[in-house]
């Protein structure tokens, strides 16, 4: 009793004696390095490394946050966590950054680079990055990134696709095309299940998802001036195509009428699990969760495909993925939110399994070894990145009612393209 | 020794609220106003004076559509709340009159769906609508050998869903206004109704809805103002969708601001919000019973 009273004491005296406390903790829920480094740097990450609600993924970050926050003496990291409204979050890092108040350095999504670009917010990362990590770049990913001056700006540190998952007890063999899809999904539907499922509701993903099938026949959103074209000549056909695909899924039960409900890949991954979906149009990224969520036994009938296309040898899948720019003109912290970019594109992407945007990446992890991800290599060869304009949020938006406005029978495919081009035409003059 | 003017007097202790009040509601207030007048953009740092943001809304063929669903929105959830309080309100004082248990626990089942923010309050529904094989209102349904209804798919079904899941969270805010009127109402009227052999009905229609017309009105005006502004549950239900189908008013100015980052547009929708609540706001105000001198 009383040894443990005098250590107690003990415990007391260190805790209230300065100097002798035990080392300050480098990883905060805020701050990452020593709170009294002479120099801070604030970053805007989302909530799905360092931060991450899975305590091993944020115990790896915090690892080699650790690693780099010791390789920069004399920094501090500030971090301040976006949260999952996309939209929002993006445009009040606009919003703060135009008063003075922004991050120095933010994750950014690769859908709305084009407006931080356009708005002049990113400074040059070039002298950062050597000419063969540019040079190593996906085409699509470096044009991504480099602005009208022809710098770097931004690290597209990881990128994602959209692919077609299928149950292989149901769907033993790939769909290539269209009709094969929609004659595999029938085949599901008849007994009882959900053919394919996608998203067809009002978010980016719905557009997304279809802009897949539009991109396949060459179609263009924007022409090389930036004005949009969708709705015009060949491009009109492509497009009425591309929904009559669709169309043709939903009339013949091949796909269940609710897709229009549908805005979440959460949703489709609940399906699959439920068993209650043959097939579904989802991405990369799921191919980790089918193996996390579902039982082993269950998880390994679930294989991953190529979108399929008009013909097989016409596909495209859309790629995305997360860029970290720069938002300040101190070119010493420019240099380290280059640094935290190449941490998250480097052994940030191995640890997840996310795509890097760098062919040599994927030789130098042994976690990119695995069967998916030489189907994930071969569909990014078909890879079509959003076009880099200012329009583009207006043009998702507009396809995104055009499809439930189509799907649910509202309005005809024709009609609805018109009105989604008089609708994008005004935002367009508008700008 | 004068007295001093009571206006006079009052003025300090008013300041403090009147400077809060100002910072905090008419600061944004004129804010959105400022920008309403410009063409502002959320990525454009050169902004103009402009009238085009308020003209360009005249005639768009989506702000029609939107408000046609802000208003079939609007009157759905008002209604729905306001008969469903009432209904909860006159069960709970009756059953408090007969000494029945339970009053209390029945209070805090609905208040419980109050205090549920309302995107939470989206994302249940979301779930309990689900038109997935597992979707839980349709499995109830087909457990009882009914069909299964296109609950989120379906345009005109999207909207009653919409307009469910706002009635459900905001019944318990109408049942305490109108519990605290109805508990407010003279017994003894009942008591003559009674000795004159007057049905339930007519006790209801002759004594009850009159003494209930004024709690009835301002709860119809601040479930009027809440519901216009709603836009969350919509947002975490529907989206929106499909299509246009559940865009309401407030949705399609956040959506204005935030996907299409147009701030001027923006805030002219935010002003058109405002203007619709004020203008149904004064004509509720003057159906209101006038002080009696």
């Amino acid at each position: 009793m009383e040894m443990m009273r005098s250590s107690m004491l003990l415990a007391l005296l260190a805790a209230a004696a300065p100097g002798v406390t035990s080392a300050e903790e480098l990883i905060t829920r805020n701050r990452v390095g020593p709170s009294d480094a002479e120099n801070a740097l604030t970053f805007r990450l989302t909530a799905f490394d360092l931060y991450s609600a899975d305590a091993a993924t944020a115990a790896a970050f915090a690892e080699m946050f650790t690693v780099f926050i010791e390789a920069n003496p004399g920094w501090r990291i500030d971090t301040q966590l976006q949260t999952g409204a996309i939209a929002q979050e993006q445009a009040r890092i606009i919003e703060q950054t135009r008063a003075g108040r922004g991050p120095d350095c933010a994750m950014i999504d690769s859908s709305q680079l084009a407006t931080f670009k356009d708005a002049g917010l990113l400074a040059p990362m070039t002298a950062f990055f050597t000419q063969e990590e540019i040079d190593d770049l996906f085409p699509f990913v470096r044009e991504g990134v480099t602005d009208a001056n022809g710098d770097i700006v931004a690290l597209w540190w990881f990128t994602d696709l959209r692919v077609l998952y299928r149950d292989t007890t149901l769907v033993p063999d790939a769909p290539q095309t269209w009709a094969e899809l929609q004659k595999a999904a029938l085949s599901v539907a008849n007994q009882g299940l959900e053919g394919v499922l996608f998203n067809a509701g009002r978010d980016e993903a719905a557009a997304f998802d279809w802009l897949a099938h539009f991109w396949a026949q060459g179609g263009e959103l924007v022409d090389a001036s930036g004005r949009p074209s969708f709705f015009e000549g060949e491009n009109r056909d492509k497009f009425l195509n591309a929904v009559q695909f669709y169309v043709d899924l939903v009339e013949s039960g091949a796909a269940p009428r609710r897709v229009t409900s549908l805005a979440s890949y959460d949703d489709l991954l609940a399906s699959a699990a439920a068993g209650s979906t043959g097939m579904f149009i989802g991405g990369n990224w799921m191919y980790g969760q089918i193996q996390n969520t579902m039982p082993a036994e269950q998880a390994a009938n679930w294989a991953v495909s190529e979108l399929p296309g008009p013909s097989e040898d016409t596909r495209a899948t859309g790629t995305g993925g997360w860029t970290i720019a720069a938002l300040t003109d101190d070119p010493a912290k420019v240099e380290i939110c280059a640094g935290i970019a190449r941490l998250y594109a480097g052994p940030g992407n191995a640890y997840q399994g996310l795509l890097p945007t760098s062919a040599s990446l994927y030789a130098e992890y042994e976690a990119f070894a695995g069967p998916e991800f030489e189907v994930f290599a071969r569909a990014l060869e078909n890879g079509r990145a959003r076009p880099g304009v200012p329009i583009y949020p207006e043009i998702s938006e507009q396809i995104q009612i055009l499809l439930g406005n189509v799907l649910s029978g509202s309005a005809t495919p024709e009609a609805a393209l018109d009105a989604a081009a008089a609708e994008v035409m005004a935002a367009f003059e508008r700008l | 020794m004068q007295r001093e003017q009571p206006g006079r007097a009052a003025l300090p202790w008013l300041l403090p609220s009147f400077l809060l009040l100002a910072l905090f509601y008419l600061y944004p207030v004129f804010e959105a106003l400022r920008l309403a007048f410009t063409d502002a953009r959320l990525f454009d740092a050169t902004t103009t004076l402009s009238l085009g943001s308020i003209t360009g809304l005249w005639g768009s063929a989506p702000l029609a559509t939107v408000l046609r669903n802000t208003l079939a929105y609007t009157l759905g959830s008002v209604l729905g709340q306001l008969a469903l309080g009432l209904c909860i309100a006159l069960l709970v004082v009756r059953a408090e009159r007969a000494r029945l248990r339970g009053t209390l626990v029945l209070r805090t089942i609905v208040l419980a769906a109050w205090v549920i923010p309302a995107i939470a309050n989206g994302i249940i529904w979301q779930l309990l609508f689900s038109e997935a094989p597992f979707g839980a209102i349709n499995s109830a349904l087909r457990l009882i050998g009914l069909a299964p209804v296109a609950w989120l798919s379906d345009p005109g079904n999207a909207m009653i869903s919409a307009i469910l899941a706002t009635i459900w969270q905001g019944t318990a805010y109408s049942m305490i206004l109108l519990y605290a009127a109805l508990r407010s109402i003279d017994q003894s009227l009942y008591e003559a109704a009674a000795i004159d052999n007057a049905t339930g009905f007519e006790r209801f229609w002759f004594i009850t809805l009159p003494h209930l017309r004024p709690a009835l009105l301002v709860n119809a005006i601040l479930i009027m103002i809440m519901t216009l502004n709603m836009f969350d549950t919509v947002l975490a239900l529907t989206g929106g969708g499909p299509g246009r189908a559940t865009e309401v008013l407030s949705l399609f100015a956040y959506n204005t601001v935030f996907r299409g980052f147009e701030l001027g547009r923006g805030a002219a929708l935010s002003l058109l919000l405002l203007v619709i609540s004020l203008v149904l706001t004064v004509c509720l105000t003057l159906l209101l019973p006038k002080g009696r001198k």
